[in-house]
């Protein structure tokens, strides 16, 4: 299958921060779901998609071109959607639309024309008196109104009503009827991804955790509730973190056949929320972390 | 490039709208053409230079199909740009208010000196934030106070005679060789703006 972005062994790093050795890919003609906490890397990842950082070490290529020949092409073929308003804040939208336009060969009039009147934005007024979910629709009419063939949007939901968080996810649904495009995005809500994921990826702490088809993950984890006394040394290093209480321990375990087969009827298997994965990804890390310093 | 250029007139069209009248009422009431001049096009120069500066508009124009060479370009380009409407304007204000020709010595002095300031200013705001190049002329201009006040007492007056002699020179070799050295500088400031612009984080 064909990937739309390749990132191999990248490696960048901040003041605090470092993504070691990261690789990934998004699969072209897919919705690839972007998961992780807060300040774990996944802006850093998508600046570095977008050519806005450049990778210490690293290969990053998006449609089989590498920016450093092929920049302006590859930015042709991308629309994107920012969590915070880029736009210019001074001037109305028809002077934004009069400064993007010309940058696109592609740029399509009536495409733009259907958006602004299915979002109901007013092309008159300056866009600093817009609300946080006008900027939201204003900046995505423009990621949609060049045939980009891969958007990029980086928590386009935070701060969104949950009404038009649907209806963005219904357009996000109508645009991938076409099999040319490719949607990568970020998000912590997430059950917005069980509405069009088909792929999750998971990062925590500038490592990537998995890409999966988000059925899959279903399928390969789940949650795991029993006695207390079922654990011993052996027995956790089945799971990838564990909460216990006084009633006994719930985990996630990556394998679900096999804790199944270790543990049979004694405990409980149930399905988990990507909530659940991202949590207990995060308190395995953490005690892994204070268990070896 | 070209867009980008032109994005910045758009963006700054209220500045120039008010600016260009103000500057035609300057040469009516016989006001001084080159520190207006001067004054002017650097105003409108740092004011477009400013309205790129936030962090989100950065994002937004490399998001775009624009290389960051295109970026600092366009500032360089359009900045003469911004220099030749204040030329125009001077030089067609002054042959409907007073029906004369501006002397192409003057206009060549204005252009000049604003490209030296834009040769020092642009690398440094592009390096810091053009927000603290107040903070860096008011340094500078106390250094120079005290230039004056400690060692070369008479620097003020050597500048107004330097300028002076410059201006009443037609030397077209001195001439040659003043232009040579501003675009050099000029060409030496974007190819550093270009470096620190490649680099910088936002």
């Amino acid at each position: 299958m064909e990937n739309v972005v390749e990132m191999r062994n990248v490696n960048k790093t901040f003041k605090g921060f470092a993504l070691k050795d990261f690789s990934l890919s998004v699969k072209k003609g897919f919705v690839t779901g972007f998961i992780g906490g807060n300040g774990v890397g996944k802006s850093t990842i998508i600046k570095l998609i977008m050519n806005l950082l450049q990778p210490d070490s690293g290969e990053i290529s998006l449609f089989g071109l590498n920016y450093k020949n092929h920049e302006k092409e590859i930015k042709q073929r991308i629309g994107f959607v920012f969590d915070n308003n880029v736009l210019y804040e001074n001037i109305t939208l028809a002077e934004m639309k009069k400064i993007i336009k010309p940058a696109y060969k592609n740029w399509d009039d009536t495409l733009f024309h259907q958006y602004i009147n299915l979002f109901e934005l007013p092309m008159k007024k300056q866009i600093k008196t817009f609300s946080k979910g006008m900027m939201m629709k204003a900046s995505l009419t423009f990621a949609l109104s060049h045939h980009a063939e891969l958007i990029i949007m980086d928590e386009p939901t935070s701060g969104l009503d949950p009404i038009f968080r649907r209806e963005l996810l219904d357009i996000l649904h109508d645009i991938m009827q076409d099999s040319e495009k490719t949607i990568f995005f970020s998000t912590h809500i997430t059950t917005d991804l069980d509405r069009i994921a088909d792929y999750i990826t998971f990062i925590h702490n500038g490592q990537h955790i998995f890409t999966k088809e988000h059925y899959k993950i279903e399928e390969d984890y789940a949650i795991v509730k029993g006695e207390t006394n079922l654990l011993d040394r052996d027995t956790e290093r089945e799971f990838i973190g564990i909460r216990r209480s006084n009633h006994g321990f719930e985990a996630l375990t990556t394998n679900k056949q096999r804790t199944q087969n270790i543990f049979g009827d004694t405990v409980i298997l149930e399905k988990p929320t990507l909530e659940d994965i991202m949590l207990y990804t995060k308190k395995g890390t953490d005690h892994y972390a204070t268990s070896h310093s | 490039m070209l867009h980008l250029i032109r994005k910045d007139i758009v963006l700054q069209k209220y500045t120039l709208l008010i600016l260009l009248p103000v500057l035609f009422i300057d040469l009516f009431l016989d006001g001084s053409r080159i520190y207006v001049g001067i004054l002017f096009s650097i105003a409108i120069i740092m004011q477009s230079f400013a309205t790129d500066e936030k962090s989100s508009v950065h994002f937004l124009l490399n998001s775009l199909p624009y290389t960051r060479k295109e970026i600092v370009s366009s500032k360089y380009v359009g900045a003469c740009v911004f220099i030749s409407l204040v030329l125009l304007t001077i030089f067609i204000g002054n042959l409907v208010i007073h029906k004369e020709f501006v002397p192409w010595e003057q206009l060549l002095f204005i252009a000049s000196i604003v490209a030296v300031f834009i040769s020092l200013a642009f690398p440094f705001s592009y390096l810091f934030k053009s927000q603290y190049l107040m903070i860096a002329s008011i340094v500078l201009f106390v250094l120079y106070f005290i230039i004056v006040a400690k060692f070369i007492p008479d620097l003020n007056d050597w500048i107004r005679g330097a300028v002076q002699t410059l201006l009443s020179l037609d030397d077209t070799l001195l001439y040659g060789g003043a232009i040579f050295s501003v675009i050099l500088l000029y060409f030496c400031s974007y190819m550093l703006s270009v470096r620190i612009y490649s680099r910088k984080v936002f």
